[in-house]
């Protein structure tokens, strides 16, 4: 599968440094998802700043992975991981019904970030194995995406421990920058 | 007061800016169209039809033909995700309806589609471009077949036509972009729209 996914990206940003941000909640599943495209080792950054990065690098793509939400005084610091940014892949949790208006807030929160206005955004309705999960239709609505329409979006149905609907949604990711993006 | 006037200054100048909805149910080519304008249209290359897969979401292309500035927003059409469509509406001022040309036994289902999309308020007026798609497939039917099929009441108030092309291989784009320049140029919805954007201008 990380074969895949190699062949996927490879060229795809020539020798450009790039960065893919990877985003959600806590607990939402987004260092399960970076675990399940086996592309590297996961590093975890040491916390000097007050919130804890973890970094994947392949090739010379950097994917990049914090919690959103919390802490407003740590803020700032998000945006030393802006620059560059092609892509934000937002990960959900489908079944966490409660929090989707949080990650609604959140979420819209950081596309208004001036950094990241060229970024176009994969979003990971994720967490379907659980019973009550919503679809991805009932979570668009709940995320309000409709109103992204100044970039591409997409959302893709996926279970990271199962490994369901990941490479699909990268598919639809590595087609989009190539095609131009946002 | 130096950004009040130079927003107006924006406003009166610069390239009308126009937003042009493709929809239409799955698999009737929206994303292979768009890929096409890209590619003719802009020095972007577009994907080739065999990497296109299904959209769950928005696919957004410029382009500029005729001195305008050309925004299409490319929908999903899958069942669940058609409820998303009308969250675009207000902002659309046209819409393409992709229909696959050679699939009679979808044309109900993309005629109900349809409808109920004109039948929403917030397109009042919205120039309509019907492309009979696919016809570079054998058995595809012609622009007045698939127009006969659809059956459409309730039209005159806006400016519409239905078009044959091929998204595949280009037949009929540039004609449909050169339609909907002309009509949503002079339609009474682009100068809402105008008097809208304006309006909320001097209210900032």
């Amino acid at each position: 599968m990380g074969l895949v996914f190699s062949r996927l990206f490879s060229s795809l940003f020539g020798n450009k440094e790039a960065r893919i941000l990877v985003l959600g909640l806590d607990n939402a599943g987004k260092t399960t998802i970076l675990y399940r495209l086996q592309m590297g080792e996961v590093v975890s950054t040491i916390p000097t700043i007050g919130f804890n990065v973890e970094t994947v690098q392949y090739n010379n793509i950097k994917f990049q992975v914090w919690d959103l939400g919390g802490q407003t005084s740590i803020r700032p610091y998000w945006r030393c991981y802006f620059p560059n940014t092609q892509a934000i892949i937002y990960v959900v949790d489908s079944s966490d019904t409660d929090r989707l208006v949080v990650a609604k807030e959140e979420f819209h929160a950081i596309l208004e970030e001036e950094e990241l206005k060229g970024a176009v955004v994969l979003i990971y309705a994720n967490k379907q194995d659980l019973p009550g999960a919503l679809d991805d239709a009932a979570v668009t609505e709940s995320l309000e995406l409709h109103k992204i329409k100044s970039r591409q979006w997409a959302i893709f149905k996926t279970s990271a421990i199962k490994g369901e609907g990941l490479f699909e949604g990268l598919d639809w990711l590595s087609n989009t920058l190539k095609s131009g993006g946002g | 007061m130096f950004s009040l006037f130079y927003g107006l200054y924006k406003y009166m100048f610069s390239k009308t800016e126009f937003h042009v909805l493709i929809l239409g149910i799955d698999k009737a080519g929206k994303t292979t169209l768009l890929e096409k304008l890209k590619s003719q249209y802009s020095n972007l290359e577009g994907l080739p039809p065999d990497r296109i897969v299904p959209t769950v979401g928005l696919n957004i292309g410029r382009v500029e033909a005729s001195n305008t500035k050309l925004v299409f927003w490319d929908l999903g059409g899958q069942p669940g995700l058609r409820s998303i469509w009308e969250k675009y509406y207000e902002e659309a001022h046209a819409v393409i309806y992709v229909v696959d040309a050679a699939c009679p036994s979808r044309f109900e289902d993309s005629k109900s589609a349809l409808e109920k999309v004109l039948l929403h308020e917030d397109l009042q007026g919205a120039p309509l471009l019907i492309l009979a798609n696919k016809q570079d497939l054998a058995d595809a039917v012609s622009a007045e077949e698939v127009a006969r099929y659809l059956d459409l009441k309730k039209l005159d108030e806006r400016a519409y036509t239905f078009l044959a092309v091929s998204a595949y291989d280009g037949l009929g784009i540039k004609e449909s972009v050169n339609w909907l320049v002309d009509v949503m140029e002079r339609s009474k919805r682009t100068e809402m729209l105008q008097l809208r954007a304006g309006a909320n201008l001097s209210s900032t």
